[in-house]
């Protein structure tokens, strides 16, 4: 496991300026861990992922910060909370890796999974433009962007004709807020 | 159990025997003729005759670690290689640690699981041949070490001020129990090294298996083979020494014969001669070099046998 | 030593032979005592002073039990000076076996270096050198290691090589050690390797976590499988069980804690009372009886198993209470 792994690791070589991080930013403090792996066994998607929540823990104390952000797990989490619920000693699990999709978004990192990667592109998009999400509208770019056309097809119908569906979404009123929220917070982290 | 696990020489050999059967190993004589050449020269010297049977097969251990067969057909090889000495009424001596390993380790199974052995005889006896576990397996690095004083008396040629770097190898010090020395800090080839005239030298990867593992280096050999190497054999380098001893050829071919490769791949500068210390000891007794068949090594003994004015 | 002192506080005589010139056993080698970081010398004073003072205690120090004669209800006890080889012979009507524990001799671990390596050594003998470091008057931020790796179960938990069992105590005292380098040089990296860390006791687990939590030392899940020589300083080399993967670090100083074995003189000694011992030399006690070894033979701490200060001091005690009440019983 670990692609950067390939010859034994010198440890008194490794800062971790992430573990720093985390514990200004969020009083995150890695050191708390008992590595019992409660979080791990109670993972919803630990089952798929390459890094279960014990072994993210353990890569912030590595200082391992490109594995983290080019981990499969990172964008297949789906933060139900249950790690940091578990946990003995309160480590926010969900958080770090909040953190850590916005650090690879900055740096450019891609998902492991395209579509994934696509999708939260999409929807971020669809907020900029009209200040919330059209599920319609998001379906249908996403297909059209996958070009996974006929997936689902059935489903969206039924759940039309049951008026579950609305095509045309409205923008929100102040729309021009959220687009100038969107620039300042781009214009700052350079997304 | 871990008392027995270091027994001194003396203890394994209360006597030493006139005649011993000497085991062919597959890559030591194809490979390294060299090498059998220097072991039957120097058990001759020793007083020690050695026959061979050229009936003998493989030992079967590339096989097996290959997955090529089923273990059950290795057990009977053993046996039937195993029964032919017994024929003989001799003990076995091996100069390949992986022939020792193998050897040791399936004689050991089919003498605790008595349906092995009958399954093996059973399988062998369509040629008239049965194992019965009598021939005691040795290496013939054991027999230097009970002899060490020997050889030094026999010593015309002292090797004096070449450093030598010891590769024990892995399958030999592998096993639990009736090993000459303790597996975590082994010294006794360094011992045998400094009898000969020569300097040890302790570098720091000194221990660390040669990567072949009998087999991986075919299956295995740019993933790991080649890196592992790579970081023995320039922490050898790094600490000066100018010659390397095995004692399995499988280890030699590993050592010497990727050098040039490792060299295109990562650039190094690696130019150590890799040799059996079964023929550093030859050497030392003043058995010629054109005897000890240097020509099959990659890396040239040139620069060494220059240095001890050969 | 403390029982000893309930004995005499309950009015019967006591008589503590020991081998050593000074009283305290391996007690006087350490430096500081968990959980608490208390210095163990207060309570070795504290103790003697009570002991010298009763008049129901007799000290022999530097005296060897030679042999020993069951009697009806006690037994002759032959006694020898080790400092002008008199020899003299004592009536008691109990025992009290407290011969203690000592290190297990680890060169056997070729692979981790001890007599090979200068900076490799016992926990025990490292303890020392903390005494020396604490104590130096001058300054010793020179002397500093830049990093000191502490490897915890050398010869415990080992069926291979050592013994089986559990030297229980270690666990803590590494933590302590790890703990005490860091105070006395922060910049110092320092890492313990560990299986487990056992911190059942009160205050135990909060000990250890104060230890890696705000000491900062580096805890590392694995048992290092070489120490090999680089540059001058010792790499010692494991896996980091919790991720699969092998990691490496470079130290100037190995400790190992090594297991925990009785002294060879304690087999002999109990021979000479009936006791019995196990397998590996601890003293074994009766069905029901924690402490008692055999008929007026009661034995406490180190000789019976690994344990801690506290646990010593309650066997201790504990053993007292069977003499008195065999006492009251002649009475």
């Amino acid at each position: 496991m670990g692609p950067d792994f390939h010859t034994t690791i010198r440890l008194e070589r490794l800062e971790s300026p992430l573990k720093r991080e985390l514990k200004d930013l969020f009083g995150i403090d890695v050191d708390t861990c008992l590595e019992c792996g409660k979080c791990s066994g109670g993972c919803s998607n630990g089952h798929v992922f390459d890094y279960t929540p014990r072994k993210i823990v353990q890569l912030v104390k590595l200082g391992a910060e490109e594995t983290l952000m080019k981990m499969d797990a990172l964008w297949i989490c789906l933060s139900c909370q249950l790690c940091l619920d578990r946990c003995p000693s309160g480590i926010d699990i969900p958080r770090i890796l909040d953190y850590l999709r916005g650090k690879a978004r900055m740096k450019r990192i891609p998902a492991r999974r395209p579509a994934i990667g696509l999708f939260h592109e999409l929807m971020i998009e669809q907020i900029r433009k009209t200040g919330r999400v059209s599920e319609v509208g998001l379906m249908l770019r996403f297909k059209a962007a996958t070009g996974e056309y006929m997936k689902d097809a059935g489903i969206g119908v039924k759940l039309f004709l049951k008026g579950k569906l609305n095509p045309f979404s409205p923008s929100v009123k102040n729309v021009e807020e959220v687009r100038r929220l969107y620039d300042s917070a781009s214009k700052r982290t350079k997304t | 159990m871990s008392r027995q696990r270091v027994v001194n020489p003396e203890e394994k050999f209360p006597t030493v025997p006139g005649t011993v059967f000497l085991f062919r190993s597959c890559t030591g004589s194809l490979e390294y003729p060299g090498t059998e050449n220097a072991v039957k020269e120097t058990l001759a010297s020793l007083g020690i005759q050695a026959l061979m049977d050229p009936d003998q097969t493989c030992c079967s251990g590339y096989l097996l670690t290959c997955s090529a067969h089923k273990p059950e057909v290795s057990l009977a090889i053993t046996a039937r290689n195993l029964s032919l000495v017994e024929k003989k009424d001799l003990d076995t001596y091996t100069f390949c640690n992986g022939c020792y390993g193998y050897l040791s380790e399936l004689s050991h199974i089919m003498m605790h699981n008595p349906a092995y052995l009958q399954m093996a005889n059973d399988l062998i006896a369509r040629w008239g041949y049965r194992y019965e576990g009598k021939t005691r397996i040795y290496h013939v690095q054991e027999m230097w070490y009970r002899l060490r004083e020997t050889i030094g008396e026999k010593v015309v040629r002292p090797l004096s001020g070449l450093k030598v770097g010891v590769h024990y190898g892995c399958h030999y010090l592998a096993k639990q129990y009736g090993i000459l020395d303790d597996g975590g800090y082994p010294t006794f080839h360094e011992e045998i090294v400094e009898i000969l005239g020569a300097t040890p030298v302790f570098y720091k990867e000194r221990q660390l298996c040669c990567g072949y593992a009998v087999g991986r280096g075919f299956t295995h050999r740019e993933e790991t083979v080649q890196p592992h190497l790579f970081k023995k054999l320039t922490s050898a380098r790094d600490a000066g020494v100018e010659l390397i001893t095995t004692v399995c050829p499988g280890c030699n071919v590993a050592l010497d014969r990727e050098q040039p490769h490792l060299g295109k791949r990562y650039g190094a500068d690696l130019k150590i001669p890799v040799i059996d210390l079964s023929q550093l000891i030859a050497l030392a007794m003043g058995v010629p070099p054109q005897k000890l068949g240097f020509e099959a090594n990659t890396i040239p003994l040139d620069v060494v046998l220059k240095k001890l004015g050969l | 030593m403390e029982a000893a002192l309930r004995i005499a506080q309950a009015g019967f005589h006591a008589v503590l032979v020991e081998k050593e010139p000074e009283l305290g056993g391996t007690l006087r080698d350490l430096h500081s005592s968990f959980p608490r970081w208390e210095n163990p010398r207060e309570l070795i004073d504290h103790r003697v002073g009570l002991l010298t003072k009763s008049r129901r205690v007799t000290i022999r120090t530097q005296t060897a039990v030679t042999s020993s004669a069951r009697q009806k209800k006690g037994f002759r006890v032959s006694l020898k000076s080790l400092r002008n080889e008199n020899e003299d012979e004592l009536d008691v009507d109990a025992v009290v076996l407290t011969t203690g524990f000592e290190l297990m001799d680890v060169s056997v671990y070729g692979e981790y270096g001890y007599g090979i390596y200068p900076g490799v050594m016992t926990s025990l003998e490292f303890e020392g050198q903390l005494k020396k470091w604490a104590q130096s008057t001058r300054e010793i931020a020179a002397d500093a290691p830049r990093g000191v790796a502490l490897i915890q179960c050398v010869g415990s938990r080992d069926r291979s090589k050592g013994n089986p069992y559990c030297s229980k105590i270690c666990c803590m005292y590494t933590a302590k050690q790890a703990g005490l380098v860091k105070d006395l040089f922060p910049d110092t990296r320092v890492y313990v390797f560990y299986m487990d860390y056992r911190a059942s006791g009160k205050e135990y687990e909060e000990f250890v976590r104060q230890v890696i939590e705000e000491k900062h030392v580096r805890y590392i899940r694995g048992r290092p499988a070489k120490v090999l020589p680089e540059d001058g300083r010792l790499l010692v080399r494991a896996e980091d069980t919790l991720m699969g993967i092998p990691v490496e670090v470079a130290v100037d100083m190995v400790i190992l804690a090594s297991a925990i074995v009785p002294r060879p003189g304690t087999r002999l000694l109990a021979g000479m009372f009936g006791a019995r011992t196990d397998e590996y030399g601890f003293i074994e006690s009766e069905l029901h009886e924690p402490v008692r070894s055999a008929d007026r033979v009661f034995f406490a701490g180190g000789c019976g198993f690994a344990i801690e200060t506290t646990g010593a001091l309650n066997q201790g005690a504990s053993a007292a209470a069977g003499v008195i009440a065999l006492f009251n019983e002649d009475r």
